[in-house]
């Protein structure tokens, strides 16, 4: 009864959950086992084809894809976000607020909108491009656009805030005490960094990494456009199936897949964050 | 001072007032004439001037549904039949439909204005009968080409699909992202049907398609066109709608109708079995159907016109141009993707092999 009433405010969120994630969560995984007729029709068959087809090898290198896809943009993000974190976290408060606007101001904006944006600037006849051969350094476009390349800078553009502030909560919380005691025992600033500071951030790193790969593994627009659909990525191949694959018990095997890897990569996660009180997730 | 601005906001308040109460009346007035419910594609696929006219001349209002693929009004109409009166879908959704007993058969006593018709588009495959679809828009896939980009890279000019092969050509074409339109330019090119299932062919067909990846550029189904405007790509395998409009961007593009033979759609209207106001559908089928009309709805959207009365009504440079006003002797050569529901899987599975290179 103690509990119930302590926990009485959780209720509303728990039937939202329930009912919105919980409950079309079993149903994609029940769809996962149907089988579906040649017009898309979805019948109630029990196979384990769908299932079957998930480890075939073709199937295997889409997933290789995109886990390459969302490590790489989780370890650019990573490389790229730390300074930007290190220095705000320094930063007197005002240019702090600042300097945290700025890092989120681009959500305001339609990612899709941004997206074009890079095209905008990328494409033969894009700004780069038309800077560059104006001032005569090249006299063909380079060819910048539709390579692995691109949706890489696409993506790691798009999730990059996120890496950032995780990081930056870690950073902001370092007892700087610790670092004074490093410098009184004589260890210089690159050791200080090494020894106290990147440990000590860790979890923050960790968080950052899991909140960018997720949704990198799922951001299908960014290579259909940046990418010029020239690779296959499990985003890309599960909005094919639901809409002109016609192949919705196909797609929903794909989706509790993809999942799985989260989960995975959630679990990884707890492990390192696990001494960190105030962990993403947990 | 003061006095003067608050006199001004409050007259400003009371026009705004006059005007939302002018709104709510106007559709009280159409709600009591009934409404209809369309879905289709979106992108102004039916003129937002023509739907005013509509509403203006019968009081009846239409609610526009915009949707991205056949599929999608597929399940839209499973999951609430009696929620939509009509429908724009491509000729294979219309026998899917038919078969799974969505729609309506449509009663051509209402339909004075379907005599309009050209008798050449009477009885396909999808509707055999013609009672459950009305032609909307014909269009077609073809190749656009840019004639000196082509010369420049030192490949021979381009008639046809077998033409997109040439290794002058690396990474300067753009195609439609779809396996089934994909895997139909490597048949065609060999000499065989869209959707083939004989398994030697298709197996033929295969090793054809990956020996083109390395010229594709890009894969976009929106808009290829811009990847020739903007000098990216040299050829492209576009909807005819898409290179009127590269054509348009760019007059010294060319239009080429592949030797081999193209692919040709028309999209057309149906009718939900429990459409909740037929009278009102029955006014709007009609309405489009006029000859001037059809004729405006073409010059707007870019699609030929299946409407035999429009043709005297259509501007100039619209009957001049050959991708929109299609001769006789390129509609002959024209066939559908008939039966893409056999071959869909196996196709699927290729094109990601193929993109996977």
């Amino acid at each position: 009864m103690q509990t119930l009433k302590r926990n009485i405010l959780a209720v509303p969120i728990l039937v939202w959950l329930g009912l919105f994630v919980g409950i079309p969560l079993v149903f994609v995984f029940v769809l996962s086992f149907l089988s579906r007729d040649s017009l898309g029709t979805i019948v109630f068959q029990f196979t384990w084809e769908n299932w079957q087809r998930v480890f075939d090898p073709i199937y295997l290198r889409v997933f290789r894809n995109s886990l390459l896809l969302a490590f790489l943009t989780g370890l650019v993000t990573i490389v790229v976000g730390y300074p930007v974190a290190y220095i705000t976290s320094n930063l007197e408060p005002k240019k702090r607020a600042l300097s945290i606007g700025l890092i989120m101001l681009p959500f305001w904006i339609s990612s899709l909108l941004r997206t074009y944006g890079w095209m905008i600037l990328l494409g033969n006849a894009g700004i780069i491009n038309n800077v560059l051969r104006a001032l005569g350094i090249i006299d063909k476009p380079l060819p910048m656009m539709y390579k692995f390349g691109t949706t890489l800078v696409g993506t790691a553009y798009m999730l990059i805030p996120f890496a950032i502030v995780a990081i930056f909560n870690s950073v902001d919380k370092l007892d700087r005490s610790l670092l004074e005691a490093s410098y009184d025992l004589g260890a210089n600033k690159r050791q200080t960094f090494f020894n106290i500071t990147l440990p000590l951030t860790l979890p923050g790193i960790a968080g950052g990494f899991t909140l960018v790969f997720i949704p990198a593994l799922g951001l299908f627009y960014v290579s259909d456009l940046l990418g010029g659909g020239n690779t296959i990525f499990l985003g890309n191949m599960i909005n094919t199936q639901v809409t002109r694959g016609r192949n919705r018990p196909l797609a929903a095997a794909f989706s509790i897949a993809m999942i799985a890897v989260v989960l995975l990569v959630i679990s990884i996660y707890g492990r390192i964050a696990k001494d960190d009180a105030e962990g993403l997730f947990l | 001072m003061k006095n003067q601005r608050f006199s001004q906001v409050v007259g400003m308040l009371m026009v705004a007032l006059l005007a939302v109460t002018l709104v709510l009346s106007a559709d009280q007035g159409a709600a009591a004439a009934g409404e209809i419910n369309l879905m289709t594609w979106g992108g102004d696929f039916i003129p937002r001037a023509i739907i005013n006219e509509f509403e203006a001349e019968t009081g009846i209002k239409v609610n526009y549904k915009e949707v991205t693929s056949n599929e999608d009004m597929q399940s839209l109409l499973e999951a609430n039949p009696n929620q939509y009166d009509l429908a724009v879908v491509t000729d294979y959704m219309v026998d899917i439909l038919r078969q799974t007993g969505m729609l309506a058969v449509l009663d051509k006593d209402q339909l004075p204005n379907y005599a309009n018709i050209n008798p050449v588009y009477h009885g396909p495959y999808y509707d055999p009968t013609d009672e459950y679809s009305i032609p909307y828009a014909v269009s077609t896939s073809l190749l656009l080409v840019n004639p000196a980009g082509v010369e420049a890279l030192g490949a021979q000019p381009i008639t046809g699909y077998n033409d997109l092969w040439q290794k002058e050509l690396a990474n300067n074409v753009v195609v439609v992202d779809w396996s089934v339109e994909i895997m139909g330019i490597a048949l065609k090119a060999l000499g065989y049907e869209y959707n083939e299932t004989d398994p030697v062919k298709v197996a033929e067909a295969r090793e054809k398609l990956f020996a083109l990846k390395p010229n594709i550029v890009r894969f976009e189904t929106n808009t290829p066109e811009d990847s020739l405007v903007n000098g990216e790509a040299v050829a492209g395998f576009m909807y005819s709608n898409q290179a009127v409009k590269g054509v348009q961007a760019r007059p010294d593009l060319e239009p080429v109708f592949p030797v081999e033979g193209m692919p040709i759609f028309i999209d057309c209207w149906v009718m939900s079995k429990e459409a909740p106001n037929k009278e009102g559908a029955y006014q709007f089928l009609n309405f489009i159907m006029r000859p001037e009309i059809a004729a405006r709805i073409a010059d707007l959207t870019k699609f030929t016109s299946p409407n035999k009365a429009a043709e005297e009504y259509l501007p100039e440079d619209f009957r001049n141009n050959p991708m929109l006003n299609l001769s006789d002797e390129v509609l002959e050569n024209t066939s559908f993707y008939i039966a893409v529901d056999k071959v869909l899987d196996e196709y699927e599975h290729i094109y990601l092999e193929f993109k996977l290179r």
